[in-house]
């Protein structure tokens, strides 16, 4: 395959140009040497016309390219562009005016060869100067195109085009045809100038020096012509180049564009802060909306807000608070003002009837800015903007002009504005950060769930003369119920279910210290009450004052076959007796650990001593079941348990807490809740 | 729901609770308690006649002025309860603690 090189345009149509020039300057030069020998070199005029319109092309190539390559010029770049060329071109053409002045009267000055020469150099600089300002002009014209501006721009260039070969018909006479082809162009460039949709997006000081370079640029059209006109006048060349119809048109288009530029910033340059405020506010708009992002700040956006709005009221100074109007503890902002200045003006705005009205009388969400007038030295009014999030202000600007009435309904309505979407960010940051709080919270959760259910244990202690099986579950992720066991020898175990008030986090804590106080405590030895006041004294120096812990504590002696048991303030536990053949709920009085913090606790705490025998059973449980509601809000109650054990004794400890936990939940409903936490504990003896 | 309601009847301030008490509203029966001590009241009745339930939440607050009114002297009385909420008291064994009463009179009688 043969790869063929990739043509650069702008290269290959710069030497093309060149080349074309050369070539014309060559073919004159020819015919000019052919008239003056009075030889016929054979040239016609039509070949250097050919030529000539094979220059302005490869030109045109040239620039279409090397201007859209740059396609990020802002329009001063562009006129800057322009005016450059034409600087260069007039200034060349000065410098060869120069030259021939300083000729004086010599054999040099009248060589045509050299004046044909030159007068080639300044056709090539006013082409250049001429198209490439087209090209500018084109790219200012089609600013925010519309689909006919396109239209006109491309009818423009087709008779343009048209122009070019103009010269073929016409010979380069100046005759009615050549008249009326340049009044059409001419009317179609006036038609063209009139878009100047560029003008109003420069600021003011891109508006005065764009006045400059189109002055410039105006100076340089009008050098040039008139240097054009010298030029025809003398008539001393063979085949004149720039008395074309082509050239003359641009030539009217540049100017006629360059003077309507030039009007229209001029008239602009007062307008031009309003339009420059309009887009400043539209950015901050744009600011304010896009700072929801997490990252930013609640400051930030703030900050924002307050420079947005002060430029929007053209205030003389500002200041922001959040918090009670009485007490800023909040976030401040100050602008141009001191911190006496400040509460100076708090104290005035504070004692004026309207803003006294204005902040008692509205609801948050109703308020709008107020306007006052202010009776201070410096300061003579002073706009009170309320910030509000979610219907509840959160604090509020003040942003203080020198004159008086300084704030009109157009400026109140964009600082509203303002305000409005700052609070959105704002509430929105806030609403995001709660989200991610939450969730981080979710997850701190499902560890204290993680380590609560580590502190049940996964192993109840027993021997092979009891079974033993137990339950727990909360209510929400943490819950307040507990059970353990404890092995003291071969032959004695301690079970222990307890019950902290309450319920979820704080009832989660409690239930780890009575794990604590039980696992040290029981090492001692203690009975079951000695047990339990000693519990008591510990927990009353770590219980809030409003939380207890209500407990059963059973010691089993597997050799003794007895049971030692206190019990306090918990739900009394159940003893199915296998020889009676009867259920029952053990009676026996005691209180809740941490009700009385004192010695006095020693009197309300029992410990009863029974026998058991084989096939006997023990339900320990927590009121969570007890208290559980049906659809009617009726309790599942003892008696319900009572019956369940009655039922059921035969089964082992796992199938009885099954059977329980089942008649539970069927009696609550299949959906319902029960919104209390639940344990249960069953304790079987063995048939020997 | 829970509605607390407290009336001055002669020396004494009548509570009266309507209503369940449970973690969630609690803090009612606190702040009505705080209420009263700070106003200087000496003897303070409460009608559980309408009281349907207490949780251990709620029982922790009437425990938790046990020692203050004790110190301060100041009596409670507790009257015409449901069997089903005096049970509840009784587990506990607050009845041991708070005098609680079949009926108004009795309470007042006593």
């Amino acid at each position: 395959m043969i790869k063929l090189p990739s043509i650069h345009i702008g290269k290959l149509s710069m030497l093309l140009a060149i080349l074309v020039w050369l070539s014309l300057l060559f073919v004159d030069l020819v015919r000019l040497f052919g008239l003056l020998n009075e030889l016929e070199s054979g040239i016609a005029a039509e070949f250097t016309w050919v030529l000539e319109i094979l220059f302005f092309l490869t030109v045109y190539l040239f620039y279409n390219y090397s201007i859209n390559k740059n396609s990020q010029n802002d329009f001063l770049n562009l006129i800057w562009r322009a005016a450059s060329t034409g600087i260069v071109a007039v200034f060349v053409s000065i410098m060869i005016n120069l030259f021939y002045s300083l000729l004086g009267d010599s054999h040099l000055f009248n060589d045509p060869f050299l004046k044909n020469f030159f007068y080639h150099v300044n056709f090539a600089l006013i082409s250049i100067f001429l198209i490439s300002s087209a090209l500018l002009w084109k790219h200012l014209i089609l600013y925010q195109k519309t689909k006919r501006v396109v239209k006109q721009w491309q009818a423009y260039e087709l008779a343009m085009l048209g122009a070019m070969f103009f010269i073929f018909f016409n010979k380069n006479s100046f005759d009615y045809s050549f008249l009326f082809g340049f009044v059409l162009l001419v009317g179609l460039a006036v038609i063209l100038s009139g878009n100047l949709k560029w003008i109003p997006y420069l600021t003011f000081r891109e508006k005065w020096k764009s006045l400059l370079f189109l002055f410039i640029i105006i100076n340089c059209c009008g050098y040039l012509f008139y240097q054009i006109l010298l030029y025809s006048d003398r008539g001393m060349f063979v085949v004149n180049l720039t008395d074309n119809l082509f050239l003359v048109s641009l030539f009217s288009f540049i100017f006629i564009y360059a003077l309507f530029c030039f009007l229209v910033t001029l008239f602009n340059l007062p307008t031009s802060s309003v339009f420059e405020q309009k887009l400043t506010e539209a950015i901050n708009f744009q600011r304010l909306s896009q700072s929801i992002q997490p990252e930013e700040s609640e400051e930030q956006v703030l900050d924002i807000l307050v420079d947005s709005c002060m430029s929007a009221a053209y205030a003389d100074a500002a200041w922001l608070e959040l918090g009670d109007q009485e007490s800023t503890k909040g976030f401040l902002q100050e602008r141009f003002m001191e911190k006496e200045m400040r509460e100076e003006l708090s104290e005035i705005i504070q004692n004026q009837k309207l803003a006294q009205e204005w902040a008692v009388e509205n609801k948050p969400e109703n308020l709008n800015p107020l306007s006052l007038r202010l009776s201070h030295d410096r300061f003579e009014s002073i706009l009170l903007v309320p910030l509000v999030i979610n219907k509840s202000a959160i604090g509020r600007m003040v942003l203080c002009k020198e004159v008086r009435d300084g704030f009109n309904k157009e400026m109140i309505n964009i600082i509203s504005t303002f305000v409005r979407q700052a609070c959105i960010a704002v509430e929105n940051h806030r609403l995001l950060n709660q989200a991610i709080q939450n969730e981080r919270y979710q997850e701190e959760l499902k560890i204290a769930q993680r380590v609560q259910k580590s502190l049940l244990p996964t192993k109840l202690d027993h021997n092979e003369t009891f079974e033993i099986s137990a339950y727990s579950n909360a209510a929400d992720e943490v819950g307040g119920d507990y059970y353990d066991t404890f092995k003291l020898d071969e032959d004695r175990y301690v079970m222990i279910i307890g019950d902290v008030s309450g319920k979820g986090t704080s009832a989660a804590f409690n239930m780890s210290q009575m794990k604590g106080i039980f696992q040290s405590l029981i090492q001692l030895n203690l009975g079951p009450a000695q047990f339990m006041i000693k519990a008591n004294a510990a927990l009353s120096r770590c219980l809030e004052r409003n939380h207890f812990i209500t407990a059963s504590i059973f010691l089993i002696n597997t050799k003794e076959k007895n049971i030692c048991h206190s019990r306090a303030g918990h739900v009394p536990t159940l003893m199915h007796q296998n020889k009676v053949g009867k259920s029952e709920y053990l009676g026996i009085d005691g209180l809740g650990l941490g009700i009385l913090r004192n010695k006095q606790y020693e009197n309300h705490v029992e410990e009863k001593t029974f026998k058991y025998s084989s096939g006997d059973i023990l339900v320990m449980f927590t009121d969570g079941i007890v208290e559980a509601k049906n659809e009617k809000s009726q309790q599942f109650g003892f008696e319900r348990i009572r019956t369940l054990l009655e039922v059921y004794h035969e089964l082992s400890p796992k199938e009885i807490q099954t059977k329980i936990i089942d008649a539970l939940h069927a009696y609550v409903g299949g959906d319902g809740l029960i919104d209390d936490d639940y344990s249960i504990m069953v304790v079987k003896f063995s048939d020997e | 729901m829970l509605t607390i309601e407290t009336h001055k009847e002669d020396n004494h301030d009548l509570l009266v609770i309507q209503g369940e008490i449970d973690a969630s509203n609690s803090v009612i029966l606190d702040q009505k308690m705080q209420e009263l001590t700070e106003s200087g009241s000496k003897s303070i009745l409460v009608d559980g006649s309408g009281l349907e339930y207490i949780s251990s939440a709620g029982l922790g607050v009437f425990m938790s002025y046990l020692e203050d009114f004790q110190e301060e002297g100041i009596t409670l009385k507790i009257f015409a309860l449901s069997p089903r909420v005096f049970e509840v008291f009784k587990i506990l064994g607050l009845d041991q603690l708070i005098d609680i009463y079949e009926s108004k009179k009795a309470a007042l009688e006593a």
